[in-house]
């Protein structure tokens, strides 16, 4: 029994470690540096995704939007650019992002709408203005050079994307775990009328949750519409489910009250790796997953049915 | 657990470093979908030569998600694919990949679907179907059913895909060129759906009743929709001759029946087939041309037990 909390204590990381091991083992070429910063590149996108979803889950909230706000937020920047100008439009795109999340948290806090069904009504509604907008037809933008640029990969190891995710992860951790806003969160997920009696804004702090997770959403969705030089409006159409599994392998609990941003950080690179690991030895796409859906349901049985020795506080530990 | 992260990268490479690495040349073959009708026998055609030409073949599916492609395509700059061929899905979204992958060595060569004029620096060839072709010889083969005279209405696909606006344009431009007498009535689109064609259909059969002496339909599907909007109208009086594309299976059993006039054969098969061959001769150091159609076959009631169905 002590192993086994032991393993569920420290899960993201072993299984991380472990997909890694064998992948490194059976692929030929799959450990290199190389593999690590193109790899480290495709997990930004669902990286920048799950920063935001972390803050709302951990504030009992969920948003089933985000993959249609990152079509949205790419067709606004693309199209913009010729009458804006890159940056301009770009800014423009992320601020389209906060809207939808204001919007969001209109409809979830304001009028107490269950945030499943909410952001699951704005899902459609974001991919539909995104289909209208674009009479379903990708859009091209104006500078396909930048996109190239935007590409590239510094110290060998880094692009402007991957390196965003990495600040950003290292950013929620350190107000999750030191700012007291950060700490009121976790007040909010485990028990929102007691958070209320003690002073903490309810209302304030999910709202500002909804509009965090769409902003990050937006960015995420410009930076691929500015990498790929196009909107379109059935980008990220499977990303929603992707971004929920890396944030939920990653320890935080769709309840509330529980995360982490480390615990994030495992998760996103362990869904990854995977991805990569099998696309690397051509399993099927329909099969790689069933691997991921049945790591999923592991990880979230042993969090259920096997307590931790010590109860790990929710901010501080890597990964409980 | 960082101690541990370390930990296992150590180990990972100790194992690397055991398993050791000596291969054949590798193409990355960044597909459509993996199941699929016309996918999925083009990604098996295209396997097969490969193992003839001993050739190893990493196939990605996008699973008809252009994002999902688009990452794919650095797992084929990380793999250190030797050639890629990719289907795409989009004629923008791939360009920074391919751009990659060329800083990177790696030629890159599209399969089915043309990309923007932008994609062609970054590109060795594209090998697939020439749709305009197509509609060109559909409308030679609708023009000796109907002895070049009389009027058709034409059943389209989606409005502004590529395939439709080759279909239709390579259709219209050739009776043009032939003079021919044959006359328009109507041209809807059905987005390559039965069903919406079945619909757009009944209209047309109200609205025209017996002007409608011939049909030109953009896909066998379509076609379908038309057989049946008429039998519901006419019961068992004959058909007008319609002509299809694609060569499914079902349009040879309606040409058999005398139910449809013509198909044309666009082999995914041959569409597999050609993209490896092609990578094959790049990857000899052969110069290959830019543009490579795979061949069209006209089925009528003559050679319908002679060829193939597509799919």
């Amino acid at each position: 029994m002590d192993l086994l909390s032991q393993f569920v204590r420290y899960r993201v990381g072993i299984i991380l470690g472990l997909t890694i091991i064998v992948a490194s083992a059976l692929v030929p070429g799959f450990f290199g540096l190389t593999t690590l910063s193109l790899g480290l590149d495709r997990a930004s996108t669902i990286g920048l995704i799950a920063i935001g979803l972390t803050v709302l889950l951990i504030a009992g909230q969920i948003d089933l939007s985000v993959g249609s706000v990152f079509a949205l937020s790419g067709i606004v920047a693309v199209t913009l650019q010729p009458s804006l100008g890159l940056g301009p439009a770009a800014v423009v795109g992320v601020l389209a992002g906060a809207a939808c999340g204001a919007f969001n948290a209109l409809l979830s806090v304001v009028f107490k709408v269950n945030a499943l069904v909410a952001t699951l009504a704005t899902m459609l509604i974001f991919r539909s203005i995104a289909h209208w907008l674009t009479d379903s037809q990708p859009v091209a933008g104006t500078d396909i050079m930048f996109s190239i640029t935007l590409a590239k990969i510094y110290l060998n190891l880094f692009t402007v994307r991957s390196a965003m995710f990495l600040v950003g992860i290292v950013l929620l951790h350190i107000w999750l775990t030191r700012a007291v806003a950060g700490r009121n969160l976790f007040a909010v997920g485990s028990s929102a009328p007691a958070a209320e009696a003690s002073g903490i804004s309810v209302g304030w702090t999910m709202a500002a949750g909804f509009i965090f997770a769409s902003t990050m959403a937006g960015v995420a969705g410009v930076l691929q519409s500015l990498a790929t030089n196009t909107g379109s409006p059935v980008f990220g159409s499977e990303l929603t489910v992707m971004v929920i599994a890396a944030v939920v392998v990653g320890g935080t609990r769709l309840e509330g009250g529980r995360g982490s941003a480390l615990g994030t950080l495992g998760g996103v690179l362990t869904i990854a790796s995977l991805t990569t690991a099998m696309e690397f030895s051509s399993v099927p796409a329909y099969f790689q997953q069933v691997v991921a859906g049945f790591i999923l349901i592991l990880l979230v049985v042993l969090d259920r049915t096997v307590k931790p020795r010590t109860r790990a506080h929710s901010a501080g530990a890597p990964a409980p | 657990m960082a101690h541990r992260i370390t930990t296992s990268l150590v180990s990972a490479l100790a194992l690397m470093a055991a398993v050791g690495t000596a291969e054949a040349k590798t193409v990355c073959y960044v597909t459509a979908a993996d199941a699929h009708a016309y996918a999925t026998p083009a990604n098996e055609a295209l396997s097969a030569r490969a193992d003839e030409l001993g050739l190893e073949v990493l196939t990605l599916s996008q699973n008809f998600d252009v994002q999902t492609g688009t990452e794919q395509l650095n797992t084929c700059i990380a793999r250190k694919a030797d050639g890629i061929i990719l289907w795409p899905l989009d004629p923008q979204a791939y360009i920074p990949g391919l751009a990659r992958a060329q800083a990177a060595g790696i030629p890159s060569i599209l399969i089915n679907s043309p990309m923007s004029e932008q994609a062609n620096e970054f590109i060795k060839s594209f090998t697939g179907p020439d749709v305009y072709e197509e509609g060109a010889l559909a409308a030679d083969s609708l023009s000796d059913a109907m002895n070049g005279e009389g009027s058709v209405i034409v059943i389209a696909g989606q409005a502004g895909n590529g395939t439709t606006i080759g279909r239709v344009g390579g259709f219209v431009d050739r009776l043009k060129e032939l003079d021919s007498k044959i006359e328009i009535l109507d041209t809807v689109n059905a987005d390559f759906d039965q069903q919406k064609a079945l619909v757009a259909s009944r209209d047309l059969i109200t609205r025209f009743g017996d002007k409608i002496m011939g049909v030109y339909a953009n896909d066998d599907t379509m076609a379908r929709g038309f057989i049946d909007a008429w039998k519901e109208a006419h019961g068992d009086k004959p058909t007008p001759p319609i002509v299809g594309i694609n060569g499914q299976r079902d349009a040879f059993d309606s040409i058999r029946s005398g139910e449809m006039y013509s198909t044309i054969v666009q082999s995914p098969v041959e569409d597999g087939k050609l993209a490896i061959e092609t990578m094959a001769n790049i990857l000899d150091g052969k110069e290959v041309d830019a543009r490579l159609p795979i061949p069209l076959t006209v089925v009528t009631k003559e050679n319908v037990e002679d060829v193939e169905p597509a799919f």
